[in-house]
């Protein structure tokens, strides 16, 4: 499989949906940078893959508004990972960008609909 | 931000290990995924992507980002200076004479005009003024008598304080030769009234304003600065004294002013201040300065109550005026003077900014200078400019492989920009020294050998904000257009077309920067050519004096100025003198020319209408012999002899002005003149005969050399109403400089009364002091226009020099094609000769608009002197030519075969 094709298989992500990706993926639980893109990766089946030039910049932007909370810990093979975990600030921030998603996605759903006026005419 | 740099260094070796952590992590899954660690190695690098990017926008995402980069871009900016250190040096000097020139001449104009005093509110300082509120004649050097300060001071309710003061010179020598400092009158809680502090001891309170001296007897406060000075900062100054004027009294110092303040007199620090109240008991001279209702000495100074506003407190003020007028009518006035004198209206003028004769006097030529220097400035901004673009344009290549490694159009032109601001930060460091003593240079040809002028020119804040402020501007002025060109480089057309033919490719913006230039040059040309005209017209103004080889001996102290004695007294001096060696001859007067002092009076000619005072005619009292001394022809009749004496019938000489002017003709001879004289009891007028006619002299202004003089002779001097200014010997030396006598008159002169204060100055340096202001803005626009000048041949030259470089495979094809070297340099001068031309053309008309704002300063000449114009446009045009004129036989040097390989 060439260069393209792995571009191909890949989704690019809309503007702003990362940051709830991100919040969503932390839910979970506790994760590193590297933990979240692989646990965004395996839940799209492998359809969304995360830019460690998109993710990075993101993590310390949401550190800096203080959504997500970053602390350093040893990991289960003894490596030194600085792990990031939900606030408070974040959850409320995730309930928020998950309501504007659901809006997007249905607004979107519906312009995509067929459109019953069209047809009779 | 606390501690940025550990903190940002912390971070980036934390951001570092989280990366490298990532890709530990993917290399093991890989690993994990049966990859060898090589090529999971690499394909997890090939994911990860560009390691260093990453690093780089997120750690903007630190929001501190701007900082780091600015640090990175001033130190990108540094290295490319240092690389191109010519480029860096002319821009840095170009710019620092530019921002020191502005500089100094604002640290001037702000501690001269613009600077408040340093009292408690000044905002509420308020100065007596002579003339109406509304009347554009106002102005604040206008001083009073001591019977009406007085009156106002009886008056508690027309201000919250009010207090007068005057400045003199007191000469603090117990004997010997004299000790000159500056002196302060002033009223009662005069200090208390402006809100300055001691640092030591006490200032003055209304006990010590008593007449006679207060219950300590007469008491002195100094200034910080003489207190170093003299006492060297002892601390037991206070309980000190000192003498004045040799008076033989001992002044007690009660207190010192804080550093911070220089006097109220803005330009003239102070040393030593005295209540008005010692002055009976430290002068002899009768009846008192204090008592003299045509004595005007002393300024007025009000603080308004929070409740009035500048129109109440004038118009509290005219209220009361007709009583103050009338209680203090002067003696000397004739009845037909009262009205007029009660009439003239009180008005106040704010005095936050302090008062200063030196101000009224410098407030014009400093606002010119200003321009002046702000136009340089724009020269000198003009020219980093159009060095900038060359630069920018041999850049062009450095720029493309930035913009095609990925850096934005806006971080280039930042870039450009932070390296113009670095240029100008460099420049106004520099330019601050320049300032400094270029503000120092400029204090001291204010000063000279007659007055010392001060200013408090310390850097502050205020000298720093400014040189900041005119430096990002002229940054922003010079880089901006070169910053912009660096956004629009384009890295594929760059790269490509590295070196062709470029053909007459436009360079818009150089031209116009060349044009602005050259038509800034001529108007600061043209200003330099008309204060430098104006001067030498004033230079060699035909004063009717010979000043060689004469000094001007100020004779003051109590017995120089007593009524009955002065004249005989004076004349045992003027014989002390003569007998010095190498004296020519003495001569004794009440005022010596161009000394600032004068003797005024109105006269009408007989049988001309009118109520009016009629025209001011200067009044001299002279001795025999002081025409000669001083080379003044007589035109007719005799000079005054021994024989005019005080019982004698009262003779007078008149100038060929007030001759034509009072008689209607030059034969005065034998006619009279009404001369007010006292009679023992009152002062009456008194028909005086004219016998004698002069050539028409300078008398106290340089500029108006033949004002109407009457002269009277000086043992008929019988006017104790009419106190005359001062007393003045006239010495000419036999030979050489009259300052080899100097010493020996003074001493001479010590035998009679050592009490005596002697000033003596050379004729000749009195003169030229006149002149002070016009030379000093002759120098300096000079100087500039001179500035200006080498500034518009770098320009016209680096614009033309440019044009050849990007011209130059053009040229080389042209002369392969057959033309000649003249055909280059025509094709090459053409275009900067027609630049030039609009500049001229365009600096011409905006010179011939400008003038008018300095006709008031130019003696002589006209503001659009056409011999001014053509002279410096003609010089612009030469140097201009000249400067095009290199670069125009480099091209036609060019070798087409080189060029033509090269293709």
């Amino acid at each position: 499989m060439g260069q393209k094709d792995r571009y191909q298989n890949r989704i690019e992500l809309l503007q702003g949906t990362l940051d709830l990706l991100i919040l969503q993926t932390l839910q979970w639980g506790p994760r590193h940078g590297y933990g979240i893109t692989q646990a965004i990766k395996a839940r799209s089946a492998e359809l969304l893959q995360v830019d460690t030039g998109s993710l990075y910049p993101a993590l310390h932007r949401l550190e800096r508004a203080r959504f997500v909370a970053a602390e350093w810990t040893v990991s289960a093979n003894n490596q030194r990972v600085r792990v990031y975990s939900l606030t408070a600030a974040g959850r409320q921030r995730l309930l928020s960008e998950r309501s504007r998603w659901e809006q997007l996605s249905a607004a979107i759903a519906s312009v995509l609909a067929p459109c019953p006026l069209e047809e009779e005419l | 931000m606390k501690s940025p740099h550990w903190f940002r260094r912390h971070r980036n070796e934390e951001l570092n290990e989280e990366l490298q952590g990532h890709l530990r992590m993917a290399t093991e899954d890989r690993v994990e995924r049966g990859e060898t660690p090589r090529e999971a190695s690499a394909a997890a690098r090939r994911e990860f992507g560009n390691v260093g990017l990453v690093r780089d926008v997120t750690r903007d995402m630190w929001g501190f980002g701007w900082l780091e980069r600015l640090v990175r871009d001033v130190q990108y900016a540094c290295r490319g200076l240092l690389h191109n250190r010519v480029y860096a040096c002319a821009a840095i000097v170009t710019l620092a004479l530019g921002i020191g020139a502005t500089t100094a001449i604002f640290s001037i104009l702000d501690s001269l005009l613009l600077r408040a005093l340093p009292v408690r509110d000044p905002g509420r300082l308020v100065l007596l003024s002579g003339r109406g509120g509304n009347d554009a004649t106002t102005y604040k050097g206008i001083t009073w008598t001591y019977p009406i300060w007085d009156e106002i001071r009886r008056r508690p309710e027309l201000f919250e304080a009010a207090g007068a003061y005057s400045t003199v010179q007191f000469d603090l020598a117990p004997s010997g030769e004299t000790e000159t400092v500056e002196g302060l009158w002033t009223s009662g809680r005069f200090f208390d009234l402006l809100g300055v502090k001691p640092v030591l001891g006490r200032t003055f309170r209304d006990e010590d304003d008593r007449r006679g001296g207060g219950l300590e007897g007469p008491v002195a406060v100094i200034s910080y600065a003489f207190w170093q000075r003299r006492f060297g900062g002892a601390v037991d100054v206070v309980g000190r004294s000192v003498t004045i004027d040799r008076s033989g009294v001992t002044v007690h110092i009660v207190g010192v002013t804080p550093p911070q303040f220089f006097g109220p007199e803005v330009g003239r620090g102070f040393d030593v201040a005295l209540p008005f109240g010692a002055l009976d008991v430290l002068s002899s001279e009768r009846p008192s300065r204090l008592d003299a209702r045509q004595s005007w000495w002393l300024k007025i100074v009000g603080r308004l109550r929070p409740d009035q506003t500048m129109a109440s407190a004038t118009a509290a003020l005219r209220a009361v005026q007709p009583q103050i007028r009338t209680a203090t009518m002067p003696e000397t006035y004739r009845p037909t003077d009262y009205a007029s004198f009660i009439r003239q209206p009180f008005s106040l003028v704010p005095a936050a900014a302090g008062f200063s004769d030196l101000r009224s006097q410098y407030e014009r030529p400093l606002a010119v200078l200003m321009a002046i220097v702000a136009l340089v400035l724009f020269v000198a901004c003009a020219n980093v400019a159009n060095l900038q673009l060359a630069r920018a344009s041999a850049r062009r290549h450095e720029l493309g492989v930035r913009r095609a490694l990925g850096a934005s159009r806006l971080r280039l032109a930042r870039q450009m920009l932070v390296e113009s601001l670095v240029v100008a930060a460099a420049g106004a460091a520099l330019g601050l020294v320049i300032a400094r003593w270029g503000s120092a240079l400029l204090l001291q040809q204010l000063s000279n050998s007659v007055s010392t002028t001060f200013l408090d020119l310390r850097l502050d804040w205020r000298l720093l904000g400014f040189a900041t402020a005119v430096a990002t501007a002229t940054a922003i002025l010079f880089g901006l257009v070169p910053a912009l060109r660096a956004a629009r480089v384009d890295a594929g057309d760059t790269l490509r077309n590295e070196r062709g033919i470029a053909g007459a490719g436009r360079n818009f913006v150089g031209h116009s920067l060349v044009v602005a230039q050259v038509g800034l040059s001529l108007v600061l040309v043209i200003a330099a050519g008309l204060f430098v005209r104006s001067f030498t017209v004033l230079a060699r103004v035909d004063l009717g004096i010979d000043t060689d080889r004469v000094l001007a001996v100020e004779v003051r102290g109590a017995r120089a100025m007593l009524p009955n004695e002065r004249s005989a007294f004076l004349e045992r001096v003027q014989q002390a003198a003569a007998s010095v060696a190498g004296v020519q001859h003495v001569s004794l007067a009440s005022v010596a020319p161009v000394s600032g002092h004068r003797n005024l009076t109105a006269m009408r000619p007989p049988g001309t209408p009118g109520t009016d005072e009629g025209r001011d005619v200067y009044l001299n009292d002279v001795g025999p012999g002081w025409f000669a001394s001083l080379g003044i022809r007589m035109v007719a009749g005799r000079d005054f002899s021994a024989s005019d004496g005080a019982d004698q019938p009262l003779v007078v000489i008149v100038n060929k002005t007030f001759a034509k002017w009072y008689f209607g003709d030059e034969y005065a001879i034998g006619r009279t003149v009404p001369c007010q004289t006292f009679d023992g009891q009152r002062i009456v007028t008194r028909d005086a005969t004219v016998v004698g006619v002069v050539q028409d002299s300078v008398y106290r202004d340089v500029r108006e050399v033949a004002p109407p003089t009457v002269y009277q002779p000086f043992a008929q001097l019988l006017r104790p109403g009419l106190r005359p200014a001062a007393a003045y010997l006239l010495v000419r030396s036999a030979h050489g400089s009259p300052v080899a006598v100097a010493r020996g008159v003074v001493s001479e002169i010590a035998k009679i009364d050592s009490t005596l204060t002697l000033r003596v100055r050379r004729m000749r340096d009195q003169v030229d002091a006149a002149a002070t202001q016009e030379r000093l803005v002759a120098m300096i626009s000079a100087f500039f226009g001179l500035l200006a000048l080498v500034l518009a041949a770098v320009g016209v030259f680096g614009v033309t020099a440019y044009a050849v470089n990007r011209r130059h495979a053009e040229i080389g094809l042209r002369m392969a094609l057959g033309a000649s070297q003249a055909n280059v340099v025509r094709l090459v001068l053409r275009r900067v000769l027609v630049l030039v031309a609009i500049g001229l053309a365009a600096g011409g008309a905006a010179g011939f608009w400008a003038s008018r704002f300095v006709e008031a300063l130019l003696f002589g000449i006209e503001p659009h002197d056409p011999v001014t114009f053509a002279g410096a446009a003609m010089v612009l045009a030469v140097v201009g030519l000249l400067a095009a004129a290199l670069p125009a036989w480099r091209a036609s040097r060019i070798d087409p075969t080189t060029v033509m390989r090269t293709l």
